[in-house]
């Protein structure tokens, strides 16, 4: 169980690492219009995310 | 209810978060990018695509008397049709053309690229009343389309070798 979560942890933490690379490489091709949305998009989904765990309680 | 409430509010989130990968997708990756390498004896300068998209701008590089500057231009298509259009290279010097170097057709495949080069001598375009001790400057306008790139080279002058002093 506890190995489980171990694994789990790498594949967040890669998956977390490989979006922030891209994330990295390719925002300096965006346009101002798009990165001010990308912007707003990302406030909002950590907002939603926010509600979701405090509605699972933790 | 309050479990589809929940769920709600993590299907917003994804939704979030496909519009930002749709967003990086569709606005940074899509389009049409140029990269110019600039090769002045020993040095090689990369001006990469974002540099352009920051604005207007102007890349300036400093070579030196008499040097050959060779220019590779490379549009990047990314994208589903073919993308072709006019480039036109003209040096510059004081609001007036000096030379066109280069007009050219080209053609770029989906997502493929395609390579100009061309060599700037900057010897043989500088005036005649221009000696190798004065600095000089040239402004490279490369068009490609609508789009217009600027590069000003700065010519350094050439000092000559220093005598030494007779041994008294």
């Amino acid at each position: 169980m506890k190995l489980e979560f171990i694994l789990f942890g790498f594949g967040i933490l890669f998956c977390l690492g490989g979006i922030g690379y891209l994330a990295a490489e390719y925002v300096k091709y965006l346009s101002e219009v798009g990165r001010l949305v990308s912007l707003l998009l990302v406030v909002a989904m950590f907002a939603f995310l926010g509600r979701y765990f405090e509605g699972l309680r933790w | 209810m309050a479990t589809k409430r929940r769920n709600l509010f993590l299907y917003l989130a994804l939704a979030c978060f496909l519009g930002i990968v749709i967003i990086f997708i569709a606005d940074g990756y899509l389009g049409t990018y140029d990269t110019v390498y600039i090769i002045a004896g020993e040095r090689e300068e990369k001006v990469e695509p974002d540099f352009w998209l920051r604005g207007d701008r102007t890349w300036s590089s400093g070579v030196d008397w008499g040097e050959k500057v060779k220019f590779k231009y490379e549009v990047d298509n990314r994208w589903f049709r073919t993308y072709s259009a006019e480039v036109a290279v003209s040096v510059w010097h004081s609001q007036e053309k000096v030379r066109d170097l280069v007009a050219q057709d080209i053609q770029v495949a989906p997502f493929d690229k395609e390579r100009l080069e061309w060599v700037v001598d900057t010897e043989e375009l500088m005036p005649a009343e221009i000696t190798p001790e004065q600095a000089y400057n040239y402004t490279l306008i490369i068009k490609r389309g609508e789009v217009e790139r600027k590069v000003v080279l700065y010519v350094n002058p050439s000092y000559p070798p220093k005598v030494p002093l007779p041994v008294r």
